[in-house]
């Protein structure tokens, strides 16, 4: 009998994503899951991040190499997008070594993992909430820094590096935390 | 410091499921079936380092045939006991 895939859309997992994570049914990923491995996962993550936010204060090509205006958009766009799917497939990488606690719903979790789920989300915030207040204190100087000036940083990049690690912060968290995931 | 907090700051709680457990012949996973929770959160109550609620308390008693008062306690069991 069929059963039905639940799919949690504020969480932004499916009932059997989280269950497949947990009960090691792909056993190909555990590699991930050793504390070293998964730590190494978050400053990797955290230096692709921090990359990313500075996107629009990445050194120009065009003065080193010669090269045409065409030809330097092509490789900064290119450079860009490599940069921001690595982060993606990290992000992925990330989720499977915390077997997906920190976004999973709380009936599929037991008393213990919604217990680190919540720290994770409580540290996240913390930590999110100095990123953002550093960023504010940065806007406030904008003029020296060209932060958000049309001529210097538009805040794409920064945009997206927020909004990724929004999501990423409480798996990263967790990740760094936690022995035995 | 965000990432040197402690994990555990309440009084620890000692337990004896692991005895209670292989005195059953079960594994970590059986009994985690039993209780309702993740394998390792067996290896976590084991190792002391996670205090259970009341609810999971009682479960662990049940599934194991004991009374919690003979599983659980917040002074060391003596060795053999």
């Amino acid at each position: 009998m069929f059963k039905k895939n639940k799919i949690y859309w504020f969480e932004g997992v499916t009932e059997k994503g989280v269950k497949s994570l947990l009960t090691d049914e792909n056993s190909k990923y555990r590699w991930l899951r050793s504390q070293r491995n998964r730590r190494i996962l978050v400053v990797l993550m955290a230096l692709g991040t921090a990359f990313v936010a500075a996107g629009s204060y990445w050194p120009t090509l065009k003065t080193n190499l010669n090269l045409s205006d065409g030809a330097e958009v092509v490789i900064y766009s290119v450079t860009a997008i490599f940069a921001i799917f690595a982060i993606l497939m990290g992000y992925l990488f990330l989720r499977i070594s915390v077997r997906g606690i920190a976004d999973a719903p709380d009936e599929l979790l037991d008393e213990r993992q919604i217990k680190i789920r919540d720290t994770s989300f409580r540290y996240a915030y913390y930590g999110f909430g100095y990123i953002v207040l550093v960023l504010l204190l940065l806007m406030n100087i904008g003029p020296e820094v060209k932060l958000f000036q049309p001529e210097g940083n538009d805040g794409s990049y920064l945009i997206i590096s927020m909004m990724f690690l929004c999501a990423a912060l409480p798996s990263m968290i967790l990740a760094w935390r936690e022995r035995d995931i | 410091m965000l990432f040197a907090m402690s994990r555990n700051p309440e009084e620890p709680v000692y337990n004896r499921i692991e005895a209670a457990r292989t005195a059953l012949g079960l594994s970590r996973q059986e009994l985690a079936d039993k209780v309702g929770v993740h394998y390792q959160t067996v290896g976590y109550l084991e190792r002391e380092e996670y205090s259970p609620s009341l609810v999971l308390a009682l479960r662990i008693a049940k599934a194991l045939n004991q009374e919690v008062s003979e599983l659980f306690s917040q002074t060391p069991f003596k060795k053999g006991k």
